[in-house]
């Protein structure tokens, strides 16, 4: 399968602060990926080369073969951008922004614009910037898909929505890209959201990735343990098969892609009597949360 | 094309700030300059003057006497007769001959030439009095004329020509054997005058015309200029003694005067002018005219008798402001000032001046260096940044101002 | 593509355009309104003379005009593009990052010669209706660097609007507006006849300065 987007060894600082080296990802054709990180963990960073407005220190971006930093005309054609907040010309209303993209893209296609359009209660001559953020998100979101473009980067496309037009948003895109082929690079704040959406996920956290892998595979394979123990148990964090553990008071919880077996073996072996030992489900916010810790 | 208009904006940088700069240093800073006042005495024949030492004013004479300002007055007669005349000590007699304030006040007369008076915009349209209109006062004519391929009036209320006057001109400027268009037109276009004497044409092939308007009808005399003599500047005078029409510089900047009735060029021993960077005066009494051309830092009087031959000269220096402290102190800052007002043209240009001391070499270098760190402090790479260095090596503080306000980030 | 980027720069401007067209234009007015009220109570000899002889510049209500059209139209053309980071849009268009760039100086630059051709004309005219050509001609010499004073506002406008770091914003602001003082020495009318070529030739090289920001923009300095 071909990868639509391959960024390889990137380096960056922010002056001398470094926010990631060496990082690689692909995201495969046909697939939505989805990157989580904390804030300040290299997303913005990440999406900044990816839209060709950063440089990075090295390593390079490519997407359908070409440098994100000089993509042709033709590749740019091929991508619909959203970009974060879901800005748009707010100056102009729906009709005009609509005659204003159709001018650049061959295959325009206003169908589906004026499908969710149609939904909106806005007058014909309202501007977008007097519309509501979940209105604005379905103008960006029907340009988007107007453009019939072959792979979306919507960066933090949840920010600023009802839950209701989250849904609404997530489960058209998913529609729309299986029936389509469509591949997505998705970022968002609310990790919840992404569970619905996603195939593949990718976790960034200060200077590395935490995971890549498809999100079934992952949220099968991380796992969280919970047990109680009276034993001080600080030094379990620098074993190799602990990605996390947070204890308060007695209660422990417990992350690893190791098996329930596994975990008990290593605490019989070590001498650690512990009780009340539960696997416990995780959803993927859980999973990120048990992954790149609390704080 | 990012990088292009990079050293575009630097370039404009550059010229801005070293206009700026400059002008704000000299605003904060600027201190005046004194310029002494020379004068000669038709009694004492001796050059006289108002100095400037230690912060205050001095009369002396050219051998270092000084004086009161009484006494000083009294050396120079023909300059102070009223204020001498009212003190009650002013000679009844000069030189052997009786002199009374009549005949003072009709034979004095001034003039002051400055280089902007020659390079200042042409008006084109010139006013043509009436020089005998029977009235007392000189009246503005309700018409501008001009010499273009012909002499035409131009009647300001319609803005149309006055065919009629303009073709009785042009019909006499051409028996006449005047070549189009007029290259100069010199006049004294205001009514405040004694009497108007009309205007002095030079012709495309370097000959002069006295253009008049007489009752109604045009005078125009050819007058003679001699073989290889052509002026670049005519500035006619109303004095009222009437010896002459006008003064004029000639392309060689000699002084020449235009004698009323005879018409004659006469050259004025003097040959200190520089016409495009110097001023000059011309202080005429009974006896004597005292003539001076000075520049900054530089002045040059020459005495003449009343049938303008030299009987004396004198020469005087003072620091300019380059010189002073200020000045110094500028010299250590700035390579160049660019100034786009000059005080010795009404025209507006680029006026470009190297600073004449090198001192700024000393502030350049350190500028170098001090780009070089900010260079490697950025993480840039230095050979990428050679022309700028150049640059801030060739104009200082401005290129220096210039590069880093438009920072040179450019990747491949 | 040409179609849609004329669209939209003309959706932000037309009102603007066309309030500074007229307040161009009311300028033209009041200066000849002014002339001919001089012309009724001083007789226009008198006029002429003063014009001619006494500096008396007729034209100097134009002195700022040309200056505030340039600005103005820059300011409600990129503005709005940079507000939230719109420029992130314009340069996900497929065209190339100078091209549109380009288009939307092109864009600009044949409004601003539009409505200074319209003003210029017109006081040409009306100039021309109340005086000798030699005033005429002095006249237009000393309004010129004022209209193209008008053309590099509106470049280095765009460049200022357009850079993205607030430090660098004062530091071009700095640079522009000493520059723009060259067009606005005192002097008596047709004083900028050596100049004014070259003014030309300096504004024409500034002209694609919004690339300089534009890069920097999308180069990450922001």
């Amino acid at each position: 399968m071909n990868n639509v987007i391959e960024c390889k060894n990137l380096t960056h600082y922010y002056g001398n602060k470094l926010v990631y080296e060496n990082l690689n990802f692909n995201v495969r054709e046909g697939s939505i990926l989805g990157l989580l990180g904390k804030n300040g963990a290299g997303k913005t960073t990440t999406i900044n080369i990816l839209h060709g407005f950063l440089q990075p220190r090295e390593g390079e971006c490519l997407i359908y073969g070409e440098n994100t930093q000089n993509l042709s005309p033709h590749t740019k054609s091929r991508i619909g951008f959203l970009i974060e907040g879901h800005v748009q010309y707010a100056f102009m209303d729906i009709h005009q922004i609509e005659k204003f993209y159709s001018g650049f893209y061959p295959n325009w296609n206003k169908e589906p614009y004026w499908e969710l359009m149609s939904k909106l209660k806005v007058s014909p001559n309202q501007k977008i910037s007097t519309m509501s953020c979940g209105q604005r998100s379905q103008v960006a979101l029907g340009l988007i898909l107007a453009q019939e473009p072959d792979l979306l980067i919507l960066d933090d496309f949840s920010m600023g929505l009802d839950p209701g037009y989250r849904r609404l948003f997530i489960d058209y895109l998913r529609t729309y890209a299986k029936a389509e082929n469509k591949t997505i690079f998705a970022t968002s704040h609310i990790v919840q959201d992404m569970e619905r959406l996603i195939d593949d996920v990718l976790v960034m956290d200060y200077n590395r990735v935490l995971a890549h892998s498809p999100i079934d595979k992952f949220m099968t394979g991380f796992k969280q343990f919970r047990f109680k123990t009276k034993i001080e148990i600080a030094g379990l964090k620098n074993e190799a098969f602990v990605v996390n553990l947070e204890k308060a008071k007695n209660e422990v919880e417990l992350y690893t892609y190791e098996s329930e077996d596994f975990v008990k073996d290593f605490l019989n072996k070590n001498g650690i009597q512990f009780e009340n030992f539960s696997l416990v489900p995780m959803g993927l916010e859980d999973a990120f949360i048990g992954l790149t810790g609390k704080y | 094309m990012n990088k292009i208009s990079r050293y575009f904006l630097v370039l404009m940088t550059i010229l801005a700030a070293a206009v700026a700069l400059p002008k704000l240093y000299w605003l904060a800073f600027d201190k005046p300059i004194h310029v002494p006042f020379v004068m000669y005495s038709s009694q004492e024949h001796d050059f006289f003057m108002i100095d400037r030492e230690n912060d205050e004013s001095v009369r002396k004479d050219r051998q270092g006497n000084y004086y009161t300002r009484d006494e000083f007055e009294v050396k120079l007669p023909m300059f102070f007769s009223r204020q001498l005349a009212m003190n009650g000590n002013m000679p009844d007699s000069l030189n052997g001959m009786d002199i009374d304030l009549q005949q003072i006040n009709h034979a004095r007369s001034m003039f002051r030439y400055r280089p902007r008076d020659m390079q200042t915009p042409d008006p084109g349209l010139y006013p043509l009095f009436e020089a005998e209109s029977g009235r007392a006062n000189l009246e503005m004519p309700t018409d501008f004329f001009r010499i273009t391929h012909r002499m035409e009036f131009l009647d300001a209320a319609s803005n149309e020509i006055d065919e009629r006057k303009s073709q009785m001109f042009t019909t006499v400027l051409d028996n006449r054997g005047f070549n189009y268009p007029a290259k100069m037109i010199a006049g004294i276009p205001t009514t405040r005058k004694s009497c108007d004497e009309g205007y002095f044409v030079v012709d495309n092939e370097d000959m002069m015309y006295h253009v008049k308007l007489i009752r109604g009808e045009p005078y125009i005399r050819k007058i003679e200029v001699p073989e290889g003599l052509a002026f670049k500047h005519i500035a006619a005078v109303d004095f009222m003694d009437k010896k002459y029409y006008c003064y004029l510089i000639s392309e060689e900047d000699d002084l020449y005067i235009l004698t009323q009735d005879l018409y004659e060029f006469i050259r004025w021993p003097f040959d200190a002018l520089k016409a495009e960077t110097d001023e000059l005066r011309v202080y005429g009494n009974l006896f004597n005219y005292t003539v001076q051309t000075r520049r900054p830092g530089y002045m040059k009087v020459v005495a003449l008798d009343n049938k303008y031959n030299k009987v004396d000269e004198y020469e005087k220096t003072w620091p300019v402001s380059s010189e002073t402290k200020q000045g110094k102190i500028a010299s250590f800052i700035f390579p160049a000032e660019l100034r786009l007002s000059d005080s010795t043209t009404n025209f507006v240009d680029f006026n470009f001046e190297l600073m004449k001391r090198l001192n700024w070499i000393y502030l350049n270098i350190v500028l170098v260096i001090l780009q070089i760190l900010i260079i490697r402090r950025s993480k840039l790479k230095l050979n990428r940044n050679i022309l700028d260095l150049v640059i801030v090596g060739v104009t200082g503080i401005f290129g220096f101002i210039a590069v880093n306000f438009f920072q040179n980030k450019f990747f491949d | 593509m040409i179609k849609s980027i004329v669209y939209k720069e003309w959706i932000k401007t037309r009102w603007f355009l066309l309030i500074l067209t007229a307040v161009g234009l009311l300028a033209v007015g009041n200066i000849f309104l002014k002339v001919q009220h001089a012309i009724t109570f001083n007789e226009a000899h008198k006029y002429w003379y003063l014009v001619l002889f006494q500096n008396q510049q007729y034209f100097k209500g134009l002195k700022f005009v040309p200056l505030v059209i340039g600005l103005g139209i820059a300011l409600v053309q990129y503005i709005p593009e940079i507000t939230a980071k719109r420029i992130k849009l314009t340069f996900h268009l497929p065209i190339n990052e100078n091209r549109v760039l380009l288009m939307m100086l092109g864009y600009g630059i044949v409004v601003l010669l539009f409505c200074f051709a319209l003003v210029f004309i017109i006081f040409t005219l009306f100039s021309q209706h109340f005086f000798g050509e030699e005033i005429v001609h002095a006249a237009l010499v000393s309004v010129t660097p004022w209209f193209l004073a008008g053309f590099a506002a509106y470049f280095l406008t765009a460049m200022i609007v357009l850079e993205a770091i607030w430090k660098y914003r004062v530091f071009y602001f700095l640079a522009s507006a000493a520059f723009i003082l060259f067009f606005f020495e005192k002097g008596i009318a047709g004083a900028y006849a050596p100049l004014n070529w070259k003014l030309a030739v300096l504004t024409l090289l500034i002209s694609l300065s919004l690339t300089f920001s534009a890069y920097r923009f999308r180069k990450g300095e922001m």
